[in-house]
């Protein structure tokens, strides 16, 4: 069965769904391999791009400047000014190296390669092996252009929002928040421009460290705390995985620089991986570090509470940027899947693996969306679901699907989590949507409501969407593949794509329509560090509004109880960064609209010109589903279900919303159906499951541990060996008597037997 | 001023015939001091820098005296700045130094950390007396105030470490390094102002009078082993005596005092007593002094000695077997006596006393790993030790407990609360000491055991390994102290200290432990450079001269 994985690869590679011509890789025939000899264009070191460091050293600063305010409390808004100001030198940055090195690199398919700074150099012998070398420099092939094109537009954008939605926190926070901002999109950058593994780990961790500092930024919500340190404490056994990955790459290629590396597989050439664990377990430790960082598979509990961070940080870090790191690592190490695919039996289980994965997570994450009531988590799910998506891309073997997806997700998905970020802000942090509702008239809150519209439609995979565009292709991949089991990953996606549109829709319906209703949140949820607002008492009342003057009409007293609660509407740079995304996310489908008159994708082109991109030989096929034309049934079926998802949200949340809520009723009361509502609402228990099957044997263990270290280990062990320090100590006690005299006789009793040491030597004949 | 030198010497040694004293050798000598004199204006700004310190802290103004410290930090920085102009490769070569390079980084090292020391000092000199004198309730007394005499001669060491460095015969090696030991002593006498740094200062001075008399008996059997104080010329007569036979007896047993008297220096086994009872009696400041300058003292000097036995440029390790035999227990002793020792202490400051005993040990294994593998991995692993070390002590120096000195590891329970950024610097550090992967530390312990793989020291490697297990568990104390642990009412007193420099210096420090890895290649590529033998004194000149 292993041979008709084959066609997957070839098909990997293949046209997009709506490819004009589904060639349009035929220009870019060196940068990818036949079967059995797959090559990789050398990168081209070009110094003269030293520049880039900027890209780095911007936020670098940025960090450093933020920090130093953090420390000298420095309040006002200097640390915003700065970190939107880097960022935004970065965005110039990617954007001037994709307009100069882009041409070169779509016409040679050669990466550039920017040696930066040595950094570490073992050597131990001259032959292979026995070195290693990570040095700083910088990769850019296709997909690190895309990522460093969306990562830096999209954290200027953030940036820009979290300076008036953090505004709140501008006594003690403020510096702090954006210190760690600028930590994480440094290490982005990092992660995804180094030129080797070590460069990589080193931002992956990074980004890490961030995310954990900025989920518990309200450190004094215990809610906080816990969840920063379930997601630190989850990634790290995905980090576990990246590791020993590096680890086995090393020792069975000899570099961890990409360049060297990928030559190294290409001339290890096909089949080296039978028989050879330590090379076999590389796709699936990989795929570890991806369940981790991408909340994925079982490792996807973290996510949903990492919502505990501000609003801005779910946006760029838990939707947008840092969860696609994973999507990038596998993007990235796509040789180490291809290689093993060509002619190998291991095939079949690392590439089904990814793609089992990801085909569950977006199932089971659209499940659990659907049974939430806080809107915040409902988008953290869809996040997991739609990541589960792009895995799913890769795992069925078209890299262009999921890198597309990738980018078409970080702007609408930035959108909505930055939609709820503008409710949870003017409704004193009420995430509820059952409290909330007909906010589409309340004043203030249009642009708002309609920006989430235009999200839903977009996560809901409305035709002709960006987001459609992209994900069409992974179905289409899926459903043309001539395995039975890629097949069922197709259907059981398309199944998923009308739960999406369906919760999707359930949010916005409650949330816009019907009659308005407001009750204010504890404004703790999403709350701030401390609540002494001013003479105000708490709430938004206390502080300053400055430029955004459009509130001046609320400025008397926002004292937050139910009675008199004024919403507190987006200001001014809230609702620009919304437009801007909003129009961002329409535009995410350029590349395939243009791709007529064009005649390519311009992602696809992207991908093609990348480690991501391994072809084999046999040109795409036009696939077929259900035995028709592939393109039209699968346009005919993805409408489909995302209109009967839609209607049915239409239906029960905002038709009739008396019948939704007594379905639900009903559903608990059933028997048979109660679990389908829990268990949706609760996550289906994965937590509890993990704590059961995790948890309460490790505290067993720990318990047992600590009995038998205060029992056997301190009453036994510690009466023998324990003792010996001890004991040791007590024979030499009288050496360390304290006077003078006591120590020069010691010393020279020390000298003595040193010198009867080499005497005895001497005599017995051991030396000259 | 050479034959005074040698006149100074132990009658006991067996003074060879005059007619053996290669006196052209001492011409070139002389006569090279040209270029030797061009390479020593940093050791002159440090000096004039001391100088006026000791001046400037008997000034009737406040402000001046205030200025003391400042006037040693711009001292070490401007040190730094000339020894960078100073030092070329091709005046170090022309001064024909043994290790051309070595200086560069010593310098560079003792300056950077030096002002760190400076700065963990602050505010802790004279503290009552300037007290008294800002409220008018007592008046300057210079018989009263130190803080002159203790930035002096907190330079005047550094000065005598750096000389070090420059010295290519026996006599300049004595006098530098007593240099840099005699104001150590006196900082910990003066330092804390108590009786027990008295007592602490006494036991140091006498011991180590001990140690530099093993030494100097060493220095006089080499000088009748050889016939010669100059480091080149009694390399010569090493490798003319291995030619034929083989290293004498004499040559050796001098090659053993010395090296055991070096060993109080490192605070290595046998002559490693002292130092929990003197870091305890002296300050922090001066105990994170004293734990680092006299360990570069002690590792250059032996380098330099162990030169002359037969190391050369291409890293064959011809040190005489007996002397590496004794080198290899002395360093597996030293770093298991050491870590064992500090399980047990409750004191903070012991237990650190003890930790510097252990990496001693762990340098150890760098010399004797040899030259080309070797001896950098020691350099660049006193680097990262004092940059870590001054992270750890420092912090100790910047926190005090009811305007006392904190010593118990009691008084660290809870110090995120009462003195977060302390807490950081000193969790960093331990972290570092430790050789936690991130961090410096862990960089140069890495060079450390590569050199031993490298060289084939298998067991000292093995010992290494597992003293560093150990040592994470008194380590780790620092760590768990401040942050697992509650503050307990017995911590109630503990803040930071008055002035913000000892914790600037302790948190710059600990930032370091974080950046300096960065530049991992960098540092490790100077370090290879320092040691470096340079072609120094090409026998064929000498011997035409001959």
């Amino acid at each position: 069965m292993h041979a008709a994985l084959l066609p997957l690869i070839a098909l990997a590679t293949g046209d997009g769904a709506h490819a004009a011509d589904g060639h349009g890789a035929a220009h870019a025939a060196a940068a990818y391999a036949d079967v059995g000899t797959l090559q990789f264009a050398k990168a081209t070191v070009d110094t003269s791009y030293g520049w880039l460091k900027w890209m780095l050293l911007a936020p670098l600063a940025s960090v450093a400047l933020c920090g130093a305010f953090a420390m000298l409390k420095v309040r006002g808004r200097l640390p915003a000014l700065f970190t939107v100001a880097s960022f935004a030198v970065a965005a110039v940055l990617a954007v001037t190296v994709y307009r100069q090195w882009g041409p070169t690199l779509f016409s040679t398919h050669a990466p550039l390669a920017v040696p930066l700074m040595d950094w570490l150099t073992f050597r131990w012998g001259d032959g292979p092996f026995q070195s290693f070398t990570a040095n700083f420099g910088l990769y850019l092939d296709g997909i690190s252009i895309l990522w460093i094109l969306f990562v830096t537009v999209l954290a200027t954008l953030i940036a820009l929002y979290a300076s008036e939605y953090m505004e709140s926190d501008v006594k003690a926070g403020y510096a702090r928040f954006f210190f760690a901002v600028s930590l994480f999109v440094t290490s982005m950058l990092i992660l995804v421009m180094s030129d080797n593994l070590v460069g990589l780990y080193l931002g992956w961790e990074g980004v890490g460290l961030c995310s954990y500092m900025l989920i518990g930024y309200y450190a004094s919500q215990p809610g906080a705390v816990a969840a920063s340190k379930k997601a630190f404490v989850m990634n790290r056994v995905g980090d576990l995985g990246l590791a020993l990955a590096i680890f086995l790459i090393w020792t069975n290629y000899g570099t961890v620089q990409y360049d060297g590396l990928f030559q190294a597989i290409a001339s290890s050439g096909a089949g080296t991986v039978q028989g050879s664990w330590s090379k076999a377990a590389i796709p699936f430790l990989l795929l570890l570090a991806v369940c981790g960082k991408s909340a994925q598979g079982p490792l996807f509990t973290w996510l949903p509470d990492a919502m505990w961070g501000p609003t801005p940080v779910s946006a760029l870090i838990h939707a947008a940027t840092m969860v696609t790191a994973g999507i990038y690592l596998l993007a990235r190490m796509a040789p180490f899947y291809t290689v093993q695919a060509i002619g190998s039996e291991w095939a079949e289980p690392a590439l089904l693996t990814v793609g089992w994965i990801g085909c569950a997570t977006a199932f089971i994450g659209a499940t659990i969306a659907c049974g939430q009531f806080d809107y915040k988590r409902v988008f953290a799910y869809s996040t997991i679901s739609s990541l589960g998506y792009m895995v799913m891309g890769l795992g069925v073997g078209t890299a262009f699907g999921g890198v597309y997806y990738v980018f078409t997700h970080a702007w609408f998905k930035a959108l909505l989590f930055l939609t709820a970020g503008a409710v949870m802000h003017g409704m004193a942090g009420q995430v509820d949507f059952r409290r909330l509702g007909g906010l589409l008239r309340v004043p203030g809150f249009r642009i708002t409501m309609l920006c989430m519209l235009l999200g839903c439609l977009w996560l809901a995979t409305a035709p002709f969407s960006a987001a459609a565009l992209s994900k069409d292709i992974i179905l289409y991949q899926a459903l043309t593949s001539d395995v039975e089991q890629v097949r069922w990953m197709g259907w059981l996606g398309l199944l998923t794509a009308g739960i999406t549109a369906y919760y999707a829709f359930r949010v916005w319906f409650r949330l816009a329509l019907g009659p308005v209703r407001i009750e204010p949140g504890p404004d703790q949820h999403h709350g701030h560090d401390d609540h002494d607002h001013g003479a105000a008492g708490h709430g938004h009342g206390g502080h300053d509004h400055g430029s955004h003057g459009a509130h001046a009409a609320h400025s008397g007293g926002h004292g937050h109880d139910a009675h008199g609660f004024h919403p507190h509407p987006p200001g001014l740079r809230i609702n620009f960064v919304l437009v801007v995304l909003a129009v961002g996310s329409i535009l995410a489908g350029l590349p395939t609209y243009l791709e007529k008159s064009e005649g390519f994708n311009w992602i696809q082109r992207f991908v093609q010109n990348s480690s991501a991109w391994i072809r084999a030989t046999g040109g795409p096929e036009h696939g077929q589903i259900l035995g028709r034309d592939g393109h039209g049934t699968l346009f005919v079926l993805a409408t489909g279900v995302v209109v009967a998802g839609i209607a049915l949200a239409w239906v029960l949340h905002a038709g009739n919303r008396a019948l939704g809520d007594r379905l639900r009723d009903s559903m608990l009361k059933t028997p048979g159906l109660k679990w389908l509502a829990r268990g949706s609402e609760h996550g289906w228990y994965v937590d509890a499951v993990y704590n059961a099957l995790l948890g309460v044997p490790l505290w067993l263990g720990a318990q047992v541990l600590a009995f038998l270290d205060r029992f056997v280990l301190d009453g036994v062990v510690f009466a023998a060996v324990g003792r010996l320090p001890g004991f040791l100590a007590r024979v030499f006690q009288p050496l360390y008597v304290g006077t003078v005299q006591a120590y020069a006789l010691t010393m020279a009793g020390g000298i003595a037997l040193i010198f009867a040491w080499v005497v005895w030597i001497w005599l017995s004949g051991g030396a000259s | 001023m050479i034959p005074h030198a040698i006149a100074m010497l132990p009658s006991t040694a067996m003074l060879p015939s005059t007619a053996m004293l290669p006196s052209p050798a001492m011409l070139a000598s002389t006569a090279s001091l040209g270029p030797k004199f061009a390479l020593i204006v940093p050791e002159i700004v440090v000096f004039a820098g001391a100088v006026v310190c000791a001046v400037m802290g008997l000034s009737q103004s406040r402000s001046t005296r205030a200025g003391v410290p400042w006037m040693a930090v711009a001292t070490l920085v401007g040190t730094f700045v000339v020894m960078l102009k100073v030092w070329t490769p091709e005046a170090a070569a022309a001064a024909e130094l043994p290790m051309p390079l070595l200086g560069k980084y010593v310098i560079a090292l003792l300056c950077v950390v030096g002002v760190g020391h400076v700065l963990a000092s602050a505010g802790s000199v004279d503290r009552a007396i300037e007290r008294q004198v800002a409220s008018g309730t007592g008046a300057f007394d210079p018989v009263r105030v130190i803080s002159g005499e203790f930035h002096a001669f907190l330079l005047f060491s550094l000065c005598g470490a750096m000389l070090l460095c420059h010295a290519t015969d026996l006599v300049w090696l004595f006098l530098a390094f007593e240099l840099c030991s005699l104001p150590t002593y006196v900082l910990v006498a003066i330092g804390r102002g108590a009786d027990r740094s008295m007592e602490a200062a006494i036991k140091y001075f006498f011991l180590g009078a001990m140690s530099t008399a093993t030494m100097l008996f060493g220095f006089a059997l080499l000088y009748g082993a050889t016939g010669t104080l100059e480091l080149s010329a009694m390399r010569e007569a090493f490798q003319m005596q291995a030619q034929v036979g083989g290293i004498g007896t004499v040559a050796i047993m001098g090659m053993l005092f010395t090296v055991i008297g070096i060993c109080f220096k490192l605070a290595a086994v046998p002559m490693h007593f002292y130092a929990p009872d003197v870091y305890e009696g002296a300050s922090n400041p001066v105990a994170a002094f004293i734990s680092f300058v006299p360990k570069v003292q002690g590792f250059v000097t032996l380098v330099l000695l162990l030169g002359t036995v037969g190391w050369d440029a291409s890293g064959n390790a011809a040190i005489p077997q007996v002397v590496a035999a004794v080198l290899w227990m002395v360093a597996l002793l030293t770093m298991t006596l050491g870590n064992i020792g500090a399980l047990l202490q409750r004191s903070a400051k012991r237990m650190l006393a003890y930790s510097s005993i252990a990496n001693s040990g762990y340098m150890l294994t760098g010399i004797l790993a040899g030259p080309a593998i070797g001896v950098d991995a020691t350099l660049l692993y006193l680097l990262t030790y004092g940059v870590a070390n001054l992270a750890t002590f420092g912090s100790l120096a910047a926190i005090e407990r009811n305007g006392h000195e904190v010593d118990s590891l009691d008084d660290l329970a809870g110090l995120r609360v009462r003195a977060p950024m302390v807490a950081t610097a000193l969790a960093i550090g331990a972290l570092s000491l430790t050789g936690i992967p991130p961090l410096v530390g862990f960089w140069g312990k890495l060079d450390l055991f590569m050199a031993s793989a490298e060289s084939g020291q298998r067991a000292l490697l093995v010992a290494m390994a597992l003293n560093s297990g150990i040592a994470a568990f008194y380590y780790l104390r620092l760590v768990a102290g401040p942050f697992v642990a509650e503050p307990t009412p017995r911590t109630q007193g503990v803040a930071p200290v008055q002035s913000l420099w000892p914790r600037v210096s302790a948190l710059v420090f600990a930032m370091g432990c974080i950046v300096l890895p960065f530049a991992a290649n960098q540092l490790k590529q100077e370090s290879a450079a320092a040691a470096m033998n340079g072609p120094a004194a090409p026998p064929a000149v000498r011997t035409a001269e001959k």
